[in-house]
């Protein structure tokens, strides 16, 4: 299939800078997704790929070659919108044969190809439907349906589950991606939703403000996050301020926080007596009544609020008079508020970031 | 008073205006067509067909041939009004330029000027001895005879596609809008360039509009009567001339008002047939 490479894209509405030089190669077979608040750029960057934006500066390529002068109906791409864009006034049937007939296909191999798409989106039996006579979720299949059925080169999703209710947009994702392993088509694939983009892609794409801020595999954003920002955006953290006190072991460093010294784990290499920020996930934070007695990080608190959410309990533990850190705590666990605890992690599941969100 | 009554009340003062001033005075045609007329007074005692027999069994073919004409008049305002409102509907409905408003007026522009100064201003760049055109064309030497652009079809076609085509407009630019831009998008994510993706998707999803605006300048046509005097000058007839000539000049009150009722006839059946017609085209819109 095919490779794509953005190569200092930039793309300016009037003042506004709405994709800032990115750098970004895809491989074959992948699945990367853009993931950023809304007004990153991340739908640009997508538009300018499908070829309805055109770049103010850098390039891209299809297979190392330049698709910048190409219109958009000569990218050979298969694209789903976030509300369908389903041809209102033609049957499912009709909105697959499209492409193909663009294609100039012959007559009984399109008929051949809609069988055999509709019933990998399990939709058979709807050819003669019109969209307004689907549910979402079908419409969904029928658009996604309807980019495949081309064997397009690239395969572009702007945030195609938006629209769908939380219980079917679960199952999308499943069957996207499966769908997606099981072509093994190369696909770009934008979403504002982090669970998303961390269930289905092989890659994400982080951006900020037009620019890319990290790019890598599911776990690592999530538990080697770039920044600040970063973290903030994906799952819930907590941010614990401190100094590096000194370096331990090649990746591991001491650092002074209010509630006393704790270590913990960084790839970068920080000077002693510089300001770090710590990142703890709630849910690596075990709690005990006892303490360890320094065989592990441990920080002491009071537990301040509790939430019974069914599958966790959401524990908010005081540690300083203005510092509240975020557990999650098994169901059946027993503290109550007002209890005194301790709050265990490894070292090797906290982060060191450096200050500033950027 | 209960709600449903007061809406009746305040619908009397409209009700009463239709009934007075457009129920009343068809009837009255309706009737009027069927009297037998008189050369001494407006009609005679007694009711006939004749009037209608007369106008469609001419052995001449006269009337007939004047309705076939209106139609055929008709049918090319509102075909040229479509192709040249359509480009300009659909800038308009896409456009994000910021004298939107302006081109707007642009739009209605011929609306704001009367009819008889609008075509007293076609009459000086059309005219056949010192028109704009033709004197133009006179002293750059390109042409020895005048060119004959008005008191004929092309005259009146110009003076009326001028006036209509808001018509045809304001509604392709209603529906036009309506249809999502993104189905242009998708539609060339597929392969159509932006030709096919005008023919395939944006006409037949803007048939609402297409259909308004078509009736709306079919009827304004083939109903005009200013406009054909003026630019066609008697040499062009059509229905609503000849049916003045003959109520007015002729005082044959019965005869026009047969013939009014079979111009509105053969217009609503072209009208009922085109709907017809255009609705099979594009199943899934409507």
């Amino acid at each position: 299939m095919t490779t794509l490479k953005l190569k200092n894209l930039t793309c300016r509405f009037g003042d506004v800078v709405a994709v800032d030089g990115i750098d970004l190669e895809i491989g074959d077979h992948e699945l990367v997704s853009l993931l950023g608040p809304s007004g990153c750029g991340k739908t640009t960057t997508l538009r300018c790929i499908a070829g309805f934006e055109s770049p103010d500066g850098g390039d891209i390529l299809f297979d190392q070659s330049s698709v910048k002068g190409l219109a958009p109906e000569k990218r050979d791409l298969g694209m789903v919108f976030q509300n369908y864009a389903l041809f209102p006034h033609m049957t499912v049937s009709g909105n697959l044969a499209y492409g193909l007939q663009m294609r100039k296909t012959d007559q009984q191999e399109i008929d051949r190809r809609i069988g055999e798409t509709l019933e990998i989106v399990q939709l058979t039996g709807l050819g003669d439907r019109y969209p307004n006579q689907l549910s979402g979720g079908q419409q969904q299949r029928v658009a996604l349906a309807r980019a495949l059925i081309i064997q397009p080169r690239i395969l572009l999703l702007d945030e195609p589950l938006a629209n769908l209710d939380a219980k079917l947009r679960e199952e999308m994702r499943f069957f996207i991606r499966n769908l997606q392993k099981d072509i093994g088509i190369t696909t770009i694939y934008v979403t504002h939703d982090q669970a998303e983009s961390m269930v289905m892609s092989d890659r994400i794409v982080v951006m900020f403000d037009g620019r890319i801020h990290q790019i890598g595999k599911p776990a690592e954003i999530y538990n080697f996050p770039a920044t600040q920002e970063i973290a903030d955006f994906i799952g819930l953290s907590n941010f614990i301020a401190c100094t590096v006190s000194s370096r331990e072991a090649d990746d591991q460093y001491s650092v002074d926080t209010a509630t006393g010294r704790l270590r913990s784990t960084t790839t970068a290499s920080h000077t002693v007596g510089s300001e770090v920020i710590m990142m703890v996930r709630p849910e690596v934070i075990t709690l005990h009544s006892e303490s360890a007695q320094g065989t592990h990080n441990e920080i002491q608190g009071t537990v301040a609020e509790k939430y019974y959410l069914g599958n966790v309990i959401t524990y908010r533990i005081r540690y300083t008079d203005d510092a509240i850190l975020q557990v999650q705590g098994q169901p059946w666990s027993t503290f109550e508020v007002g209890d005194s605890i301790w709050c265990r992690f490894d070292v090797e599941r906290s982060w060191i970031l450096p200050t500033g969100s950027s | 008073m209960t709600r449903s009554r007061l809406t009746l009340l305040l619908l009397i003062p409209t009700l009463a205006l239709l009934v007075a001033f457009l129920l009343l005075p068809y009837v009255n045609m309706v009737v009027m067509s069927f009297r037998t007329p008189s050369t001494s007074a407006v009609f005679a005692p007694g009711f006939t067909t004749a009037n209608y027999l007369n106008a469609l069994l001419d052995p001449d073919f006269y009337y007939l041939e004047i309705l076939w004409d209106t139609m055929v008049l008709g049918f090319w305002t509102t075909l040229i009004c479509l192709t040249l409102g359509f480009p300009l509907a659909y800038h308009l409905a896409r456009t994000q330029s910021r004298i939107k408003t302006l081109l707007y007026f642009f739009i209605l522009s011929p609306l704001l000027v009367g009819v008889v100064i609008r075509c007293y201003g076609w009459m000086i760049i059309l005219g056949p001895h010192n028109g704009l055109i033709n004197n133009t064309l006179k002293q750059l030497n390109l042409i020895e005879n005048s060119l004959p652009l008005m008191f004929n079809t092309f005259g009146v076609s110009v003076g009326l596609i001028h006036v209509f085509l808001p018509f045809m407009i304001l509604p392709l630019l209603g529906s036009i809008q309506a249809v999502d831009p993104a189905l242009e998008e998708a539609s060339q994510s597929l392969g159509a360039s932006r030709l096919k993706t005008m023919f395939k998707v944006i006409v037949p999803l803007s048939l609402p509009g297409i259909q308004a605006g078509s009736i709306l300048v079919f009827v304004l046509t083939i109903s005009s009567f200013v406009i054909p005097i003026l630019l066609g000058s008697y040499k062009v007839m059509i229905m609503p001339t000849l049916v003045v000539q003959q109520i007015m000049d002729a005082m044959l009150w019965p005869f026009g008002a047969a013939l009014a009722f079979i111009l509105s006839i053969a217009g609503g059946l072209v009208i009922y047939v085109y709907l017809k017609l255009t609705a099979r085209l594009v199943p899934g819109v409507q």
